[in-house]
């Protein structure tokens, strides 16, 4: 493989963005987005060129450094890529998704004076996760990692007048930070223990690392590596939006569309998938690190979804619905079925990009209003816009044939089979997940396009809380219209692999060898092995599929979803009221935030502000800077006295010194 | 004997006198009481049979150098009812000093049988000497020859005590006009003589 | 006979008073010059005991340069006494506080 190539790839962007960023006045709207729309274009053709020498023409993998950057006592800090099966389905799933939206992009933010910026920074953000999946060591990782996170929080608080949007990116940096400090200190075990930060040295040295157990205080130790792992974890719980550090995600739905779309579904959340799946070799070491895993997802999946059933506002539902699928993604890492996480990340990735950009369709569709209360019925007013979102829910719910299905009923039937502590737990948790899943989703559908055309009937109790006060839903707008083809173009271009990507693909990617090296698991420990004992074909997965369980509990799920929302909607209201307490701690986020809030930051803020008060005024500037400098000058003023100009006092204490003098020679000689 | 008496005798004199230096309030009484001290140790170093030195101390210490202190403090306007004001808060501390002094000097030399045992306490001072013995000759004979050096340097230093001693008092009339030599050698032609080209005038 | 401890005892008790009056003297610097005229004598006083119990007749000789100091420090001083008195008018040594630090 020619490592010019493999440069080509991140740095193209990067250049577009560059330009994009410094020179969007000279070189104009059209050119920004020509030249970023180029640039990743040709980065997607790469990666497919990638993709296909690994795949169907069997290139080894590449793994070598391209640039060394310092070399400290033979720690090398350098910049290198490590090209195998697994980057190549990455780096082909993040430019096809990052060139949709740079297409989206030309239609959503027509009339943003921010235009050229933006797309410097999708630019950028395409950068910054190819460098992340590319690397071969663990500093172009981080690297990777933190720059995802500051171009999330730059496209985040985009609209940057908003206090909202401030909030919501700040908040984003900050759980983010969070999870990169357990990353950091992840990423020093590995390195204090093998004293390399190459991915090829701790693999090499994941055995060795399983045995030695790390001291922590007198009396308590633990095993290295599992403390290694956890660390890391938290890593990737901060990034991919787990329980607890789940809380920035929805309100990151703050920025346009399709950063929502690129960024909070398909590429930067995956991140932390991404990583537990390179490092297999390392967690498939410590059973401890998985369980934990593994409960943690299960959580993450069944108690976000529960959450997008109450919610009223299409993207966040969507995003509570990301949420749930980075639990499954999880879920399955957590039990040692990395391939079919990888698997359902890049379904997941089409159908969840297709369904934010459909969401920013209808948005704009309605000119701006993003309440799905104010909706209804918008299926004959947008077409495509309708079709494309049914064939992304339908992936999401696991329809049989469907991309979503294959990869989750792997899932669900990989952690059926997995005997890991908390397997038990984990199973009902997805399980029921497909349940809440398909209503959540139903429930967005029914309410959105079909039903009663609410927005009309809002025309007179209607006041101005829109979500930036411009244009309104009935009237002088107009009537919801199909988007321009800018828009609708990626639509459909996301709709294609949604529906096939899961047929096409499951024989070799997940049963197959398709991963190979890439990804270690031990064999005691292959789920993935044992349900693909019974794997017949992509056909005979989903005829067989229609008869287990996960898929009745979908169907339960439209059913309920199409009774309680477009039946007999007021049933949804009355149970609503009957079940206040539940309904109540739904709607408070089970109090996440609150604490967050009101507890937490405040707590973190007291101790800054009483070490900035006590220990830098004080201490510091005041006893330690000022107080040595008013102590000299006091000294000074006390042996200022002692000049007192009279010659009597001189000569007085010179008498008394000669007396004291002959006093201490006659007692000590 | 008779020595002894007197020794105690000019030496109670002495202290008297010394104390009557410090405590006088008339600085002219002072002075008289000082020129007491002065000539009843040289009347202790006669009995010492340092002579030279007993006579020395009259002839220049009473003779001029008090003589010298008389003239100045009759000379200068000193305000008697300001100098009434005499010993302020810290007076106690010192003579505390002074007794500190005093016990710790004698302790030295006395207590522990003089000086460590160093001196024989009991050996008079006055030993005997040859009959002709003249402590005059004696100084003389090492004066001129090994301190011949600082004697010449003494008497240098004397010189420059008389002129710093001139120097600081002496006090210019203002008025005068005196010749300034060296302004008078220094002056150029130019500032003195001016040639000037006339035409001669026709007599009318 | 004199016996060399009672001529130290006598030194060091005119040193001592000489040293007091030093310092309890608040209002006359001629007094303070009077003092030190004390002070050299009560040296001299040491130097002649010693020598003569010693028999060594340097201690005499140096008694005679410090007599010689003495007269030209005293005579420098009071001259210092009488500008001093001409620009302040006043012998208080309270007065004479400018090199007050």
């Amino acid at each position: 493989m020619n490592p010019n190539l493999l440069l080509a790839i991140p740095l193209l962007p990067l250049l577009a963005a560059i330009v994009a960023g410094l020179g969007g006045r000279l070189i104009g709207r059209a050119g920004a987005h020509t030249l970023t729309c180029l640039a990743v274009g040709v980065s997607c053709v790469l990666s497919c060129l990638v993709l296909k020498q690994i795949w169907w023409d069997g290139v080894p993998a590449y793994d070598a450094p391209v640039y060394t950057w310092l070399v400290s006592d033979s720690m090398h800090m350098q910049v290198g890529f490590l090209v195998d099966r697994l980057t190549a389905l990455m780096i082909t799933v993040v430019t096809f998704v990052s060139l949709c939206v740079h297409v989206y992009t030309i239609g959503y933010m027509a009339d943003d004076p921010g235009y050229t910026r933006f797309f410097s920074y999708i630019s950028l953000f395409t950068f910054s996760m190819l460098m992340l999946v590319m690397a071969n060591n663990f500093m172009q990782l981080f690297f990777g990692w933190e720059a995802v996170g500051l171009v999330s929080y730059l496209l985040i608080g985009f609209w940057y007048t908003r206090p909202t949007a401030i909030f919501a990116n700040l908040k984003a940096f900050i759980v983010n930070r969070v999870g990169d400090f357990g990353f950091v200190l992840g990423i020093a075990g590995i390195a204090f223990y093998t004293y390399s930060l190459d991915y090829r040295d701790a693999f090499a040295a994941a055995p060795h690392v399983a045995q030695a157990t790390l001291h922590l205080t007198g009396t308590t130790s633990v095993n290295a590596l599992t403390l290694i792992c956890l660390c890391l974890f938290v890593g990737a719980m901060g990034k991919s939006a787990q329980v607890p550090l789940h809380v920035w995600l929805p309100d990151s739905m703050e920025g346009p569309t399709p950063i929502s779309a690129l960024i909070h579904a398909a590429t930067m959340v995956t991140a932390g998938i991404f990583m537990v799946a390179r490092m297999s070799p390392l967690f498939e070491y410590s059973d401890a690190a998985l369980s934990v895993v593994m409960v943690v997802g299960a959580i993450t999946a069944f108690f976000m979804g529960l959450l997008g059933v109450v919610n009223n506002d299409i993207k966040r539902v969507i995003a509570y619905s990301t949420l749930s699928q980075l639990g499954y993604m999880t879920v399955a890492l957590g039990v040692s079925a990395y391939g079919a996480g990888i698997f359902h990340l890049m379904t997941h990735a089409f159908f969840k990009a297709l369904l934010f950009l459909a969401a920013g369709s209808v948005i704009i569709g309605m000119h701006h209003e993003q309440d799905m209360r104010r909706f209804g019925g918008l299926a004959k007013y947008m077409p495509i816009t309708a079709v494309t979102c049914w064939i992304g829910a339908l992936a999401l719910i696991g329809t049989p044939f469907f991309s979503g299905f294959y990869s989750k009923d792997a899932i669900i039937e990989a952690v059926g089979e997995s005997h890991r502590a908390g397997a038990a737990f984990a199973y009902w948790c997805v399980l029921l997940g497909v349940f809440v899943t398909a209503l959540y989703t139903f429930r967005m559908l029914f309410m959105t396009f079909h039903g009663p055309e609410r927005f009309r009937q809002a025309a007179h109790g209607h006041d101005a809380d829109h979500e930036d006060g411009m244009g309104d839903a009935h009237g002088h707008g107009g009537d919801p219209h199909e988007s321009p083809w800018v828009v609708t173009l990626p639509l459909i271009a996301l709709a294609i692999p949604s529906v096939l990507i899961g047929a096409l693909t499951v024989g070799q990617v997940l049963f197959g060898s398709y991963f190979g090296h890439a990804i270690f698991v031990l064999p005691a420990n292959d789920v993935t092995a044992r349900v693909g004992e019974d794997f017949g074909g992509a056909l005979q997965f989903a005829l067989h599929g229609m008869l287990k369980a996960p898929f009745w509990f979908a169907a339960a799920g439209v059913a309920a979803a199409w009774y309680f929302f477009l039946k007999r909607p007021e049933l949804a209201d009355e149970s609503a009221r009957r079940f206040r307490l539940l309904y109540r701690i739904l709607c408070d986020k089970y109090y996440f935030d609150w604490v967050n809030e009101k507890v937490l930051a405040p707590l973190v803020r007291g101790i800054g502000t009483g070490l900035w008060k006590g220990g830098d005024q004080g201490l510091i500037d005041g006893a330690m800077v000022n107080g040595t400098a008013e102590g000299v000058g006091w000294f000074g003023g006390v042996l200022r006295r002692v000049q007192s100009g009279y010659l009597y006092s001189y000569a007085f204490w010179m008498v008394i010194g000669l007396a004291a003098l002959l006093g201490w020679y006659l007692t000590h000689l | 004997m008779l020595i002894q008496v007197l020794f105690h005798v000019f030496a109670v004199i002495l202290l008297l006198a010394a104390l009557g230096v410090i405590s006088a309030r008339n600085p002219v009484y002072s002075a008289l009481a000082l020129v007491m001290c002065f000539i009843t140790s040289a009347a202790i170093w006669l009995l010492i049979e340092a002579e030279f030195l007993a006579v020395v101390l009259v002839l220049v210490y009473v003779g001029a150098v008090m003589v010298l202190f008389l003239f100045v403090v009759m000379m200068l306007d000193i305000n008697l009812a300001e100098l009434r004001k005499g010993f302020t808060r810290f007076a106690w501390l010192g003579w505390i000093t002074a007794a500190a002094l005093i016990v710790e000097i004698t302790g030295v030399v006395w207590a522990r049988g003089g000086l460590g045992g160093a001196i024989d306490a009991h050996r008079s001072v006055v030993a005997p000497l040859p009959a002709d013995y003249s402590n005059t000759l004696e100084l003389g004979k090492l004066l001129y020859t090994r301190y011949a050096y600082p004697f010449e340097l003494a008497a240098v230093l004397l010189l420059v005590a008389i002129v710093a001693a001139i120097t600081l008092t002496m006090r210019r009339r203002t008025g005068l006009k005196q010749q300034d030599i060296s302004r008078q050698v220094a002056v150029r032609r130019e500032d003195r003589v001016r040639l000037v080209k006339m035409d001669a005038e026709k007599r009318p | 006979m004199i016996t060399l401890v009672q001529l130290l005892i006598l030194s060091g008790a005119l040193f001592s008073i000489a040293v007091a009056g030093i310092f309890l003297n608040r209002n006359n610097v001629i007094l303070l010059l009077m003092c030190v005229e004390l002070l050299l004598l009560a040296a001299n006083f040491n130097f002649i005991a010693f020598s003569r119990y010693l028999n060594d007749i340097n201690g005499q000789v140096f008694v005679f340069f410090i007599l010689t100091v003495a007269a030209a420090e005293s005579a420098i001083g009071l001259a210092i006494l009488v500008v001093l008195f001409r620009e302040r008018r006043s012998i208080n040594v309270e007065d004479l506080n400018t090199l007050k630090g």
